[in-house]
């Protein structure tokens, strides 16, 4: 049973792995298809021929195909990116100096996001029926249909510029830079400009723990060990709160491994209405500006944090519900 | 074989059931017949969606200008109107009618709505269907590419693909059918699993009939549903994602669609101007749709999993 | 099986679908020959996307217009800038027309750059003259006011080529727009702003002179994107420029009127043709405290010298020695003659410390990488502002350095990276910023609020920056000078700036901007929105039209 779910989880790891290889090929020839010259970046009067050659030459465009594609992974083992075109400077540092960022961010707006969700769907399936719950259905729609920049840009006027409570951009005030995460995190100044990004982000998220939660709850108080526990003379309460909302949790806490994931890669959107200086920001920037090594390594990490996290989500599942395990030893995973 | 997780987005679907049993397409008919007659939200999705396409259809009629037609007024633009009896919404700063902007957008939004949906619910269908009833080497493969699919980010890859090819709605479409079919076909997957150790298709099996006949005849009807629920979902994803694109702007330029109005509105400030008529309506054009999706797959939610509607 | 074939093509099916699809390229553009006596070929319009630049795209949509009016079969195709830049720059055969732009640089006030990077024949090839223009008239012209050294001879030259330029038709000129500016005027004084001829009011000297009216004595403005690097060695982007510009020195700077005057240098004295003297300021200091020396002056010209520098490279190849007179003196020897060295060499090379530099240089000699790819943590210059801190993507803290021999009247200055244009407006009322600078969005909507809000004021002047449509003379059928001179006819010029600039433009008329009166030519040719007169040259020029209005080129 237990070198089941071992087994299980090699055999999920070594998937993984699989899936990024493939990931990175197609990226790979996927950047290979960029239209304009990686040069567009260097274009003055003063450049001559040789020197476009010598720069064609320093970022390997020179050389075969395979050879590139080689270099390509090798390089990837070893986290080096290559040289952004535009900072001319390691893309690992660039992502390294924003991904806190980024993170802080999604982990915050997915942690408000879940808990309003799990709350929330707790409170609509106790009101199953009722006008209450169809309004608190309709609005949650609402909240996932409507553009999220758009969202964003009218909550920026009423709450920046209208009402003047809040910033509207970036990380910090004029003047403030942040020497270390620590301090950042310890700063009061950032985390004011935190709120409306993630307030903005957490509109957003909450309805999928919101719809889960609820038809989870629904589900299980349909079972015969709740209808036993009325029969028994549990309170209403107690068994919405005690036994049903615990049992309807399993599934959001796989939920949330994945919602960060997907979360990361779709805050392209909040970071650019912002200006929050995050991964998805520097990504559009980079494919808007031709600087392909850049976006090819945002694109990566991106892409790494999310199949690193569904095989967690994954993972948690298995041990969570011992089905899963046994049914794959039986498959001989 | 590992076990998925399924998460529906909208719905909160966990994993997908038995359904009951019926094997012709009649029953499908019967099924989306149902979904309308008795879901009151489902219905009203479907009656927004039909006066969307309304007007799209008839766009040229309704809207009293074309979609850039610059209004002039001795030799001037007409630019920053407000709202009026002439001028519906008013007008852009660059003197375009909005209101025609408005009409002619709801051409874009349903054309990739819908055929992104079709897309993905086809695709996703037809790569379920093999994976489920063939199992074995060929499930293993599709599997690993809806995998590889999961794990490409979503909205980086349409842009960077956007940005590298043409751009045009089209490129969005075939971005979004390349990577969601992946919700749907693993989830149409495990029906077909359950569904092909069924009576009656054992019964076409005995019969004789050649394995094509009784994955369209036999089990493809009973998971048409299923298609149709998360087809219905991508309507919403596909209108969301044309609109996010085209405000990174990264769009269409000769297209006017409600993102390319709402990215328009903002890159001239019209927020700061006041315009909100310029701003609101794209806006809730597009939550509209989207919900109106939304609304729809609910509604086949409630008759596929019956259990959640009893209370 | 028999269904196993079935299923390995449909297998096969799904897989080039899925994964086939990413490999698709985006289609080469082919330009088209013309048939003598058969309708003019099919034009290509290029120009950038309505979302990236709405000035640049809605002016070529209404050229279209107008062009496939007179009868030509036109495709307006408007790509983000990288792509389309990949054809007029790198692919020089495979485009016929497009829209463009220069933009305008405290160096560029000197017409030399424009007159003979644009269009001499030896920049045809890779280098600026992506048109193609060829004209040995023209190149001989160019090369004589190099080496003009007597000024009013050198602008004579410049007016003759002014002249060709505006008859030969390589560029339609539309405009130079203005750069408009909010300032708060509450807190700062208004009358220390600088209009600097051509550069408009953002600049070194209003930077430096910006005087503070109250408590608030900081200069926060807004940069539209990110910042690429703060590299004294490397010409990185415009706003990096605005940074570079203040945290080193230059022997000399351009001033307001144009012309270069003595910055770190006390002197700049021309001994003959190819020898110049400077003599630098006594006490100057770098950030770190060092003193500023000749050694210093000498490192900062040779080291672009070496290669590691490419973007500098340019302006030091004419030097041919520098010599240490003294402590306060160094001479720089030419290899000829030049009129521009003052302001294309000494006010454009950023004077940096060799402490810092010589071992830096020393390494990279050996490596692939070359000066661009430095970033110092804390860079050290020797102007009038100094970094306390910066993040490329956040923001960039300078604060006035005191010890300098011009010190800055405000106490520092911030640039913030604010990309949203909205969140600008939004932030120069709340007073977040107080500077609003390089405005990416719609003009027209800074003179509402400077006339909303008293505190707010707006500045704008032209810029010797200036839009056009280029063709390309390689190709078919724009080698004609007639059929370019009667596309000039119908350009739209007066509705263009009145709508689509809003009024914050002026019409252009050639390369030098009429906003620098003494190298601008008053008499050059006005193609004035005319119709009739386009159809009467090309008529002229043997053109003829079908039944349906289609442009026929002319027979063999």
């Amino acid at each position: 049973m237990r070198r089941g779910i071992w087994i299980y989880i090699g055999g999920r790891l070594l998937q993984s792995l699989l899936v990024l290889w493939i990931i990175t090929t197609i990226l790979f020839f996927l950047f290979r298809q960029a239209p304009g010259s990686p040069l567009a970046a260097y274009i003055d009067t003063t450049f001559t021929e040789e020197q476009q050659q010598a720069l064609i030459a320093r970022f390997g465009l020179d050389k075969p195909m395979h050879i590139q594609y080689l270099t390509y992974l090798g390089n990837l083992i070893q986290g080096d990116f290559g040289d952004s075109f535009r900072y001319r400077a390691p893309v690992t540092e660039q992502i390294m100096d924003v991904l806190p960022n980024t993170l802080y961010l999604t982990l915050t707006s997915l942690f408000i996001a879940y808990i309003i969700g799990v709350v929330g769907g707790v409170f609509l399936a106790s009101r199953r029926g009722t006008t209450v719950e169809k309004g608190g259905i309709i609005f949650t729609l609402m909240t996932r249909a409507a553009p999220q920049f758009w969202v964003g840009m009218i909550l920026l006027a009423i709450f920046a510029f209208e009402l003047r409570w809040l910033p509207s951009s970036g990380t910090s005030s004029p003047g403030v830079i942040y020497r270390s995460e620590i301090q950042k995190l310890t700063s009061i100044d950032f985390w004011e400009h935190m709120l409306l990004p993630t307030f903005t982000l957490a509109l957003f998220l909450h309805g999928l723990p919101l719809l889960l939660m609820r038809s989870n709850m629904l589900e299980v108080l349909d079972q015969d060990y709740i209808t036993m526990g009325r029969l028994a003379g549990y309170s209403e309460r107690f068994l919405m709160l005690r036994v049903a909302a615990r049992n309807a949790l399993l599934p959001i806490v796989t939920a949330l491994a994945l919602g960060i994931g997907y979360s990361i890669g779709g805050n392209v959107i909040i970071e650019n209405v912002f200006a929050w200086p995050g991964l998805g920001r520097m990504l559009v920037s980079a494919v808007a500006g031709s600087d392909y090594p850049l976006a090819q390594g945002a694109f990566f990490i991106i892409a790494v944090i999310i199949v690193l996290l569904n095989f967690l989500a994954d993972v948690l599942y298995s041990v969570l519900d011992p089905r899963v395990g046994s049914s794959s030893q039986a498959q001989g995973v | 074989m590992q076990h998925e997780i399924k998460v529906n987005e909208i719905t909160g679907i966990t994993d997908a059931k038995v359904l009951s049993g019926g094997s012709l397409l009649t029953n499908f008919l019967r099924t989306n017949a149902e979904v309308f007659k008795r879901d009151r939200l489902a219905l009203t999705g479907l009656i927004i969606l039909v006066f969307f396409a309304l007007i799209a259809i008839f766009a040229p009629v309704i809207a009293p200008r074309g979609p850039f037609e610059v209004i002039e007024a001795d030799g001037f633009w007409l630019s920053n109107e407000k709202p009026s009896t002439d001028y519906l919404l008013g007008t852009t700063n660059l003197g375009r009618d909005i209101f025609s902007q408005l009409i002619y957008g709801s051409r874009v939004a349903l054309l990739v709505g819908f055929s992104a949906a079709l897309a993905v619910a086809v695709i996703g269908t037809i790569v379920g269907l093999i994976a489920g009833f063939y199992g074995g080497w060929v499930d293993t493969i599709l599997m690993r590419l809806a995998d590889v699919a999961f794990g490409i980010p979503f909205l980086p890859f349409i842009i960077v693909l956007v940005a590298f090819l043409t751009p045009s709605i089209w490129i969005i479409v075939l971005a979004m059918a390349m990577l969601l079919w992946r919700d749907t076909s693993r989830v149409i997957r495990s029906q077909v699993l359950v569904v092909k150790e069924q009576a009656f298709v054992s019964a076409g099996k005995v019969s004789g009939a050649s394995n094509l006949r009784i994955i369209f005849l036999y089990i493809a009807p009973s998971i048409l549903p299923l298609s149709a629920l998360y087809g219905s979902l991508a309507i919403g994803w596909a209108i969301l994602t044309e609109a996010s694109v085209s405000f990174l702007g990264f769009s269409d330029p000769d297209v006017v669609s409600w993102g390319f109005m709402l990215q328009d509105a903002f890159n001239s400030q019209a927020l700061s101007r006041g315009a909100y008529y310029w701003i609101i309506p794209p806006g809730l054009a597009i939550m509209l749709t989207v919900m109106s999706g939304f609304f729809i797959s609910r509604g086949y939610e409630e008759v596929l999993f019956p259990r959640l509607r009893k209370h | 099986m028999q269904n196993k074939r079935h299923l390995k093509i449909s297998f096969l099916v799904i897989l080039v679908v899925l994964l086939g699809m990413s490999l698709a390229s985006p289609a080469a553009a082919q330009v088209p020959v013309q048939e003598p006596g058969q309708p003019v070929v099919p034009i290509t319009l290029l120009s950038d996307v309505q979302a990236a630049d709405p000035i640049e795209f809605e002016t070529t949509r209404l050229l279209a217009e107008n062009m496939r009016q007179l009868g030509f079969e036109v495709e307006h195709l408007a790509q983000p800038r990288d792509v389309y830049l990949n054809f007029v720059w790198f692919n020089r055969m495979d485009w016929q027309m497009t829209a463009w732009r220069m933009v305008g640089r405290p160096e560029r006030i000197d017409p030399d750059e424009f007159t003979f990077n644009l269009f001499h024949s030896s920049t045809a090839e890779s280098g600026f003259n992506f048109v193609g223009y060829n004209n040995p008239e023209y190149d001989a012209i160019a090369e004589a006011q190099r080496v003009e050294l007597d000024v009013n001879a050198r602008r004579d030259l410049i007016f003759q080529a002014q002249e060709i330029i505006a008859e030969d038709v390589p560029y339609v000129f539309i405009a130079h727009p203005s750069l408009p500016q909010l300032v708060r005027t509450d807190i700062w004084d208004a009358s220390t702003i600088v209009d600097q001829q051509g550069i408009g009011l953002e600049n070194f000297w209003t930077w430096t002179g910006l005087t503070p009216l109250g408590d608030q004595r900081t200069i926060i403005a807004p940069a539209p994107s990110n910042l690429n690097a703060i590299n004294p060695l490397f010409i990185s982007g415009g706003d990096d420029s605005r940074i570079t510009e203040l945290v080193w020195d230059r022997l000399m700077r351009i001033g307001p009127d144009g012309l270069p005057q003595p910055w770190a240098a006390e002197e700049v004295t021309r001994e003959d043709d190819l020898n110049v003297l400077v003599r630098i300021r006594e006490g100057m200091t770098w950030h770190d405290g060092e003193p500023v020396t000749v050694e210093d002056v000498k490192f900062s010209f040779e080291a672009p010298q070496t290669g590691e520098s490419p973007m500098y490279e340019p302006f030091v190849s004419n030097i041919a020695d520098i010599q240490i007179v003294d402590d306060q003196t160094v001479r720089f020897v030419l290899k000829e003659p030049s009129a521009t060295f003052e302001i294309a060499t000494l006010s454009k090379l950023n004077l940096i410390p060799k402490h810092i530099w010589e071992p830096l240089i020393e390494e990279l000699l050996t490596s692939e990488d070359n000066a661009e790819s430095i970033q110092e943590d804390i860079p050290i210059g020797s102007g009038p502002y100094r970094i306390v801190d910066f993040d490329l993507t956040e923001q960039i803290i300078l604060e006035a350095n005191p010890d300098h021999f011009s010190p800055p009247k405000a106490d520092g200055l911030v640039l913030r990276i604010i990309p949203n244009a909205e969140s600008q407006l939004g932030q120069i009322q709340t007073g977040e910023i107080n500077f609003l600078r390089n405005f990416q969005g719609d003009s027209e909507v800074l003179v509402e609020l400077a006339e909303s809000d008293p505190n707010i004021e707006l500045f704008s002047s032209p810029s010797l920056g200036f839009r056009f449509f280029a063709f390309n003379e390689r190709v078919d059928p724009f080698d004609d000078p007639a059929l370019r001179r009667a596309i000039a006819y119908i350009t739209p010029r007066e509705p263009i700036i009145n709508n689509i600039f809003k009024g914050f433009a002026v019409p252009a008329d050639s390369f030098v901007s009429t906003a620098i009166e003494f190298w601008h030519n008053p008499n050059l040719p006005q193609y004035e929105f005319d119709f009739d007169r386009a159809r009467e040259i090309l008529a002229e020029a043997g053109y003829t039209w079908d039944e349906n209005g289609r442009l026929i080129a002319p027979p063999e």
